[in-house]
């Protein structure tokens, strides 16, 4: 299990945090996505075992942001 | 390529289907049986708990729901409604699975049904706040506003409103703070419900659920029916906002989800103009009630000492030998605007309410602390003790929204 942040420059209300976090039961082997409108930011918790991190990064996309990684 | 997409997208639009014409219809009925009920409600005074309310108020409500609260809370809760309606559209989906064999037909979405859960989750939502509604004025009920503590709640209101303003503009990310994230363990709980609900189920559920997360707007009206300090009409006020919030809500959330985010994020910047101004108009508000000079009315009043109107043409020296002045209040303010009286002795100013039913009724002299309900036809004297020649006294309405001045010469 490892835990990633990434930056969202594109979220733009606190709901946008909501569709971002909506991924974690969309996508198997993500065991949490904190998401928060206010850093901007997203950290996710997964198995890498289960989903790798271009998955999550197209599943990003498909909600209609951009994740650029920070750790 | 893109041209062929967008094309086709286009060319599915422009339909509306019966359901939406129906839906239209009933909120149309709403919306005159409210106009036809509200005034009954002033009348009969839905003052007997402390607070003025009258139709006036009920149709600001209405209209702010119409104008900026449909928009508003759209830019919140559309989440919640796109994830019902993501829902009743994949039942569709799994219930007649497309059949055609060319491509055009499987991107066909399952629109006669898109509707119906829009409108579950309207009226879930108009049920849940008119309760929420009922539940504040309740609360309101046990707690005294004096026109102080009422400014601080307006100013604390427009301060909440600019931020959110400037943060729907992106003017700086400190801004960003002004928007209110539900807790996870909420969004979590609402996403899985709309997830695994029954068709009728989810979307009631999740309009019930739009509670927890009011937007802006509606945070403001839920202040104002804590200021109501009455159960019943609390409920109103937040029944006729929310009845206005609907058809936008209704229209837009319909389009959007054939248009998507990219309206959304158009309707932001419209939505931020709107309330910008509002927070605005309420931080004048809260100056009036304060007495402030710095008001736009009381600003113009003085710049331009003619702004009182054809109202302050009206005789309003002393109206008797014996020094008092009369100020008729009416449903739409106070006559004359401004208001002359002798310096260096005490006045005795007449209020005059004949059928006056909006919260001018609700008079305030933030100078002198000062502040009645009025009766909705009578008169109300009021002892001024003596001011200085060049005072001015600022009177207002219990909202700001009404003002005038007294100046003493």
């Amino acid at each position: 299990m490892i835990k990633k942040v990434y930056s969202i420059p594109d979220m733009h209300c606190a709901n946008c945090s909501m569709r971002l976090e909506s991924i974690e039961d969309d996508l198997p082997g993500i065991r949490e996505i904190n998401a928060s409108y206010h850093k901007q930011q997203m950290a996710v918790e997964f198995d890498e075992t289960q989903v790798s991190e271009e998955q999550i990064l197209s599943a990003v996309k498909k909600k209609g942001y951009q994740a650029l990684p920070i750790s | 390529m893109a041209t062929k997409k967008s094309q086709t997208h286009r060319s599915q639009s422009p339909q509306v289907d019966p359901v939406v014409l129906a839906a239209l219809g009933v909120l149309l009925v709403a919306v005159a049986a409210l106009m036809l009920v509200s005034p009954s409600l002033g009348q009969q005074g839905v003052t007997a708990a402390g607070g003025a309310f009258s139709m006036g108020q009920l149709m600001v409500a209405f209209v702010t729901g119409l104008t900026t609260g449909g928009l508003s809370c759209l830019a919140v809760q559309g989440g919640l409604l796109a994830s019902s309606l993501a829902h009743q559209i994949e039942q569709d989906y799994l219930q007649n699975p497309p059949q055609g064999k060319k491509a055009k037909d499987k991107v066909q979405p399952q629109r006669p049904n898109a509707a119906l859960p829009i409108l579950l989750f309207l009226s879930s939502k108009l049920v849940m706040y008119t309760l929420l509604g009922a539940l504040f004025g309740w609360a309101g009920s046990f707690l005294t506003f004096s026109p102080v503590t009422r400014a601080v709640l307006m100013i604390a209101i427009a301060v909440f409103m600019l931020g959110n303003g400037l943060r729907m503009l992106d003017v700086h990310p400190i801004f960003r703070y002004f928007a209110i994230e539900p807790p996870k363990f909420i969004t979590r709980y609402i996403r899985r419900t709309a997830k695994n609900g029954t068709e009728l189920f989810t979307p009631l559920f999740l309009g019930a659920l739009t509670v927890f997360i009011p937007c802006g707007v509606t945070q403001a009206i839920l202040a104002t029916a804590l200021g109501t300090g009455s159960a019943l009409a609390g409920a109103a006020l937040l029944f006729a906002f929310t009845l206005g919030t609907s058809p936008v809500f209704f229209i837009v959330a319909y389009l959007t989800t054939e248009l998507g985010a990219r309206l959304e994020k158009f309707f932001m910047r419209f939505v931020a103009a709107v309330v910008l101004v509002l927070g605005l108009v309420t931080l004048n508000g809260a100056l009036n009630l304060l007495g402030s000079p710095l008001s736009f009315e009381n600003l113009t009043r003085s710049l331009i000492p003619s702004s009182g109107g054809a109202s302050a043409q009206a005789p309003s020296a002393p109206s008797s030998s014996t020094g008092g002045i009369t100020l008729e209040v009416r449903s739409n303010g106070y006559f004359p605007q401004t208001l002359k009286a002798p310096a260096g002795q005490a006045v005795t100013l007449s209020l005059v309410t004949n059928q006056t039913y909006s919260c001018a009724r609700d008079f305030v002299i933030p100078d002198l602390n000062y502040y009645q309900l009025l009766p909705d036809t009578g008169t109300v004297s009021v002892d001024i003790p003596a001011q200085p020649a060049g005072t001015t006294l600022f009177f207002t309405c219990s909202m700001g929204m009404y003002t005038g001045q007294i100046v003493f010469e």
